[in-house]
């Protein structure tokens, strides 16, 4: 199993709902207007769909990915923040117990309070080649520690 | 009648088009100029062949490690590079045994020793799944059947897998 927002994978969702407690979302900048943040946008938003597939992949029996959240960069954090709660909200009308989010932008951190969800808030990368090897080892390490950080929250319940 | 096979030769032939295209672009991904140097005839591997996975026989220890590989998985709209991870032993016989870590329950991926409390055993993080080290599934916890067993052969010192079975039909 393995559940992202797909037709297919809510299927299998709603056959084993009273497993799956915890949702991971990505959280990140979108813009198009500035032609030097085009390629490092766009990398890291491909980093970090990677980085939450293979989380969910990992803890796939107990995880669901829902699609990512988007905002211009310079837009209202409080507004973005309050739309982000309705999400979270919604999600908790089904037994979802934990909710990740997932981010590159440190921007969050000092909101992190304010957000009904847990701010994982990942150092961002040097603009590099997602299919080296050194890269893939890089992605393992730092899926394994997340995904140990999940789980040291699974623990305190 | 005659259209609709016509149909499906065109989709054969777009499917066999696209397989090209994306092989190609694999080699290039995956494969370093070292690599291609010692075997000029290594393919990229698609869901069902036999992928080298990197790990030369002589270095299986008798604890089990985590292999982590990729291969190309083509279906109707996407090609993509999929990860696949395995946990590779030799056996008291001196057999190699290559185990999923993919939980027999809902699929979380199990871990040998992850828990302190469970020495010798594989443990699944997620609803406390727990097997032997053969892959045997421990009655009382979740999951209701073995670990998969990968498809292996082994070329040149190395070790190639395939798909996972479950055990028996491996
Ligand atoms: S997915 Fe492994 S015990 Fe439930």
């Amino acid at each position: 199993m393995f559940l992202q927002w797909h037709k297919k994978d809510m299927d299998q969702y709603l056959q084993a709902k009273e497993y799956i407690d915890t949702i991971v979302m990505t959280l990140a900048p979108f813009q198009f207007s500035n032609d030097q943040e085009l390629i490092k946008l766009t990398y890291q938003e491909e980093l970090l769909h990677i980085f939450a597939a293979e989380i969910t992949r990992e803890l796939s029996g107990r995880t669901v990915q829902i699609p990512a959240y988007h905002y211009l960069k310079n837009s209202d954090k409080e507004i973005e923040i309050s739309r982000m709660n309705e999400w979270i909200a919604d999600c908790k009308k089904q037994p979802f117990a934990h909710f990740f989010i997932l981010t590159f932008d440190a921007a969050w951190k000092k909101h992190e309070k304010a957000l009904d969800g847990n701010l994982l808030w990942l150092p961002s990368v040097q603009l590099g080649d997602l299919h080296s090897k050194e890269m893939q080892q890089y992605i393992r390490e730092q899926v394994m520690q997340i995904s140990e950080l999940i789980q040291s929250y699974w623990q305190n319940e | 009648m005659s259209d609709e096979k016509q149909q499906v030769t065109r989709r054969q032939f777009l499917n066999y088009t696209l397989t090209g295209v994306g092989g190609f672009m694999a080699a290039g991904l995956l494969i370093s100029p070292l690599r291609m140097a010692i075997d000029p005839v290594l393919q990229p591997s698609k869901k069902g062949d036999l992928a080298n996975v990197g790990l030369a026989v002589d270095d299986i220890k008798d604890v089990p490690t985590r292999v982590d590989w990729k291969i190309d998985q083509v279906d109707a709209w996407y090609e993509s590079e999929v990860s696949q991870t395995a946990w590779v032993y030799k056996n008291e016989k001196d057999e190699i045994v290559a185990l999923s870590p993919i939980c027999t329950h809902l699929g979380c991926t199990v871990s040998w020793e992850g828990n302190d409390q469970f020495p010798n055993e594989f443990y699944c993080p997620c609803h406390g799944g727990r097997y032997t080290k053969d892959g045997t599934n421990i009655p009382g916890t979740p999951p209701l059947e073995p670990l998969h067993q990968y498809e292996q052969k082994v070329k040149d010192g190395m070790l190639y897998l395939g798909n996972p079975h479950p055990r028996g039909e491996a």
